[in-house]
């Protein structure tokens, strides 16, 4: 089939007209805001006075920064549990609503979904009073089946493995739903010769099932690996960073530096930081992605 | 004794479709099961709304001693959710529009001619995909400032609009160059205009791609926190998820109250995502599975 691409249909003068509205907005609101990043992260500045170059002074200091290396550190725990579990977690429920003996798998599908859609502040609001130590349900749960009451929220070393549960229901049907998707398109017959070869369900899943959904899982590992990396919403809601930086993140401590401790330049220089770290993974994303391929 | 004997092929049949309806009984039960205890949080928040505050301490589990349906009208008069929605509303539609509408010109210019620098600049709105909108909150904050803009909803809408274009374009690029070429030949014959080209031929044929967009930059919108965290000020002007965890800060004590209020945000997104159901898992899949 000829294809659209190439046609030539506009003329030079119009073609600025077709692109100007995107061009302007996206110039103005997009790429200014990113160069302005780039050149605050070298000034000092307090907001208000003079602003004073200092080179690559503030990423330097960033580098003998502890406060930042455990943001970091959380980070790059938070990404990797958050590429394992929620895509696990995912798949498991794809496996079951797409190949499981069930009824109602659109409606099931439907209501798993349900907590990806919510706005974070509903999730920490309601999620907060789960895990409250004075009223939460957490703890009068626990409390019926004789086991301590803790405060899930206000110890260190609870904290941001409650707070990872909150993400991976949150973020667990995003996998199910694209892995369900890819999942149906598996031609049934791949399974009915690997029946006939005796294979096991195990091996139907680790032989067939797996390889023939490798391209979208892929991208499902990377994006739910960018959107952990940018944990920020349900941590400055439910504990902002506490207790004693616990549960503080690099975004977190990219808002707290640049809107809060009027350090604008060290906060812009913690942003590029972490912008770069997800340009990084978005640029594989996008060579997997079929979107950007031209097509053929 | 018989119980070893292999049943006869006429009398197994039935049996082992019993078994499998059984299984298949045993599978739906367990699935309600699991489900139940996702949107556990959710039946508890709603259950919660409606106790009052007494109730939540001595009976925390069970269903309200009473229902305190006043709890809703309070947190909508006392908590101004009215005024956020509507806030939000004001937002969400300009961004969406300006999304659908500039990706869609910029789309057809890309998809359909090929002119100096064209890749170059394509690949400019790629930048976009790459970095997501809240690492630019500081100097967002800094140009909206000096535009005068702060505290203002376009401060909102611009830079919303701005980070929906790249992925627009990309979307409703990737369907324009799909289109035959004959479809724009013909009616260059008929002697369509170009912009009557662009209304009549690619945006019917490129509606599932709008949707897909509609749906995804409405939910982005709807929920983003952190810009009308920073870029608005007066709570005349705040977004329902700000001035929820405004709230939250406030009745941090009056858990029923806080609840309520939690209930009025979640409900007009599931009321959207119950009518959108269909189209949002179809747009998430289509970049993947297209």
């Amino acid at each position: 089939m000829a294809r659209t691409r190439g046609v030539g249909i506009l003329t030079r003068g119009t073609i600025y007209l077709y692109l100007l509205p995107a061009l302007a907005i996206y110039g103005l609101f997009f790429l200014r805001p990113l160069v302005d990043l780039v050149r605050l992260s070298t000034v000092e500045w307090d907001g208000l006075s003079q602003k004073e170059f200092v080179g690559v002074g503030n990423y330097r200091e960033l580098l003998n920064d502890s406060e930042f290396w455990q943001a970091f550190q959380h980070n790059a725990v938070w990404m990797l549990a958050g590429v394992v579990v929620p895509t696990f977690v995912g798949l498991l429920a794809a496996i079951v609503l797409v190949r499981g003996a069930i009824h109602g798998r659109a409606a099931f599908r439907a209501l798993l979904f349900l907590p990806a859609i919510l706005s974070s502040v509903v999730v920490a609001v309601v999620w907060g009073f789960i895990y409250n130590p004075n009223y939460g349900v957490l703890n009068k749960g626990l409390d019926l089946v004789g086991l301590p009451a803790r405060d899930w929220l206000g110890t260190p070393s609870f904290v941001l493995p409650a707070l990872f549960v909150v993400w991976t229901w949150v973020t667990f049907g995003f996998s199910m739903v694209v892995l369900g998707a890819a999942l149906q398109t598996v031609d049934e017959s791949y399974f009915d010769a690997a029946k006939v070869d005796g294979a096991g369900r195990f091996q139907q899943l680790r032989f067939v099932l797996l390889p023939a959904i490798r391209r979208p899982l892929a991208v499902v590992v990377l994006i739910n690996a960018i959107a952990a990396f940018q944990v920020f919403d349900l941590v400055f809601i439910m504990t902002n960073g506490g207790p004693f930086g616990s549960s503080n993140v690099l975004q977190l401590y990219m808002y707290h530096n640049g809107l809060q401790f009027n350090r604008v330049g060290y906060g812009s220089a913690v942003a590029v930081f972490l912008g770069s770290v997800i340009l990084l993974f978005s640029l594989v994303f996008l060579r997997l992605s079929r979107l950007t391929k031209e097509s053929d | 004794m018989s119980l070893a004997q292999p049943a006869a092929e006429s009398d197994y049949v039935p049996h082992r479709r019993e078994f499998r309806f059984m299984r298949m009984l045993a599978f739906d039960v367990l699935l309600v099961l699991v489900t139940l205890v996702i949107l556990f949080p959710f039946l508890m928040a709603v259950i919660t709304a409606l106790k009052s505050t007494s109730d939540i301490i001595q009976n925390p589990l069970g269903l309200p001693s009473s229902w305190e349906w006043g709890n809703f009208t309070r947190a909508w008069s006392e908590g101004h959710f009215g005024r956020y929605f509507w806030n939000s509303v004001l937002v969400v539609v300009p961004t969406v529009l300006g999304v659908i509408g500039c990706s869609l010109l910029a789309a057809f210019a890309f998809a359909t001619t090929k002119f100096r620098g064209s890749t170059l600049l394509f690949a400019l709105f790629m930048v976009g995909l790459t970095i997501p909108l809240d690492i630019l909150i500081i100097p967002l904050f800094y140009e909206m400032l000096s535009l005068g803009l702060l505290d203002t909803l376009p401060a909102l809408i611009l830079p919303q609009i701005a980070i929906g274009l790249p992925f627009g374009i990309l979307l409703l690029r990737s369907f324009i160059q799909d289109l035959p070429r004959e479809l724009f030949e013909a009616s260059a014959l008929d002697g369509c205009s170009r912009f009557q080209m662009l209304r009549h031929i690619v945006y019917p044929l490129t509606r599932p791609a709008i949707a897909a967009l509609l749906v995804f930059n409405f939910m982005w919108t709807w929920n983003q926190f952190l810009l009308p965290t920073v870029l608005i000020q007066s709570d005349e002007r705040r977004t329902l998820p700000v001035g929820l965890n405004y709230f939250q800060g406030r009745y941090i004590s009056d858990v029923s109250l806080l609840l309520a209020g939690a209930t009025i945000a979640f409900i007009p997104v599931i009321v959207v995502y119950v009518i959108f159901q269909r189209q949002i898992i179809r747009g998430m899949t289509v970049g993947v599975t297209k």
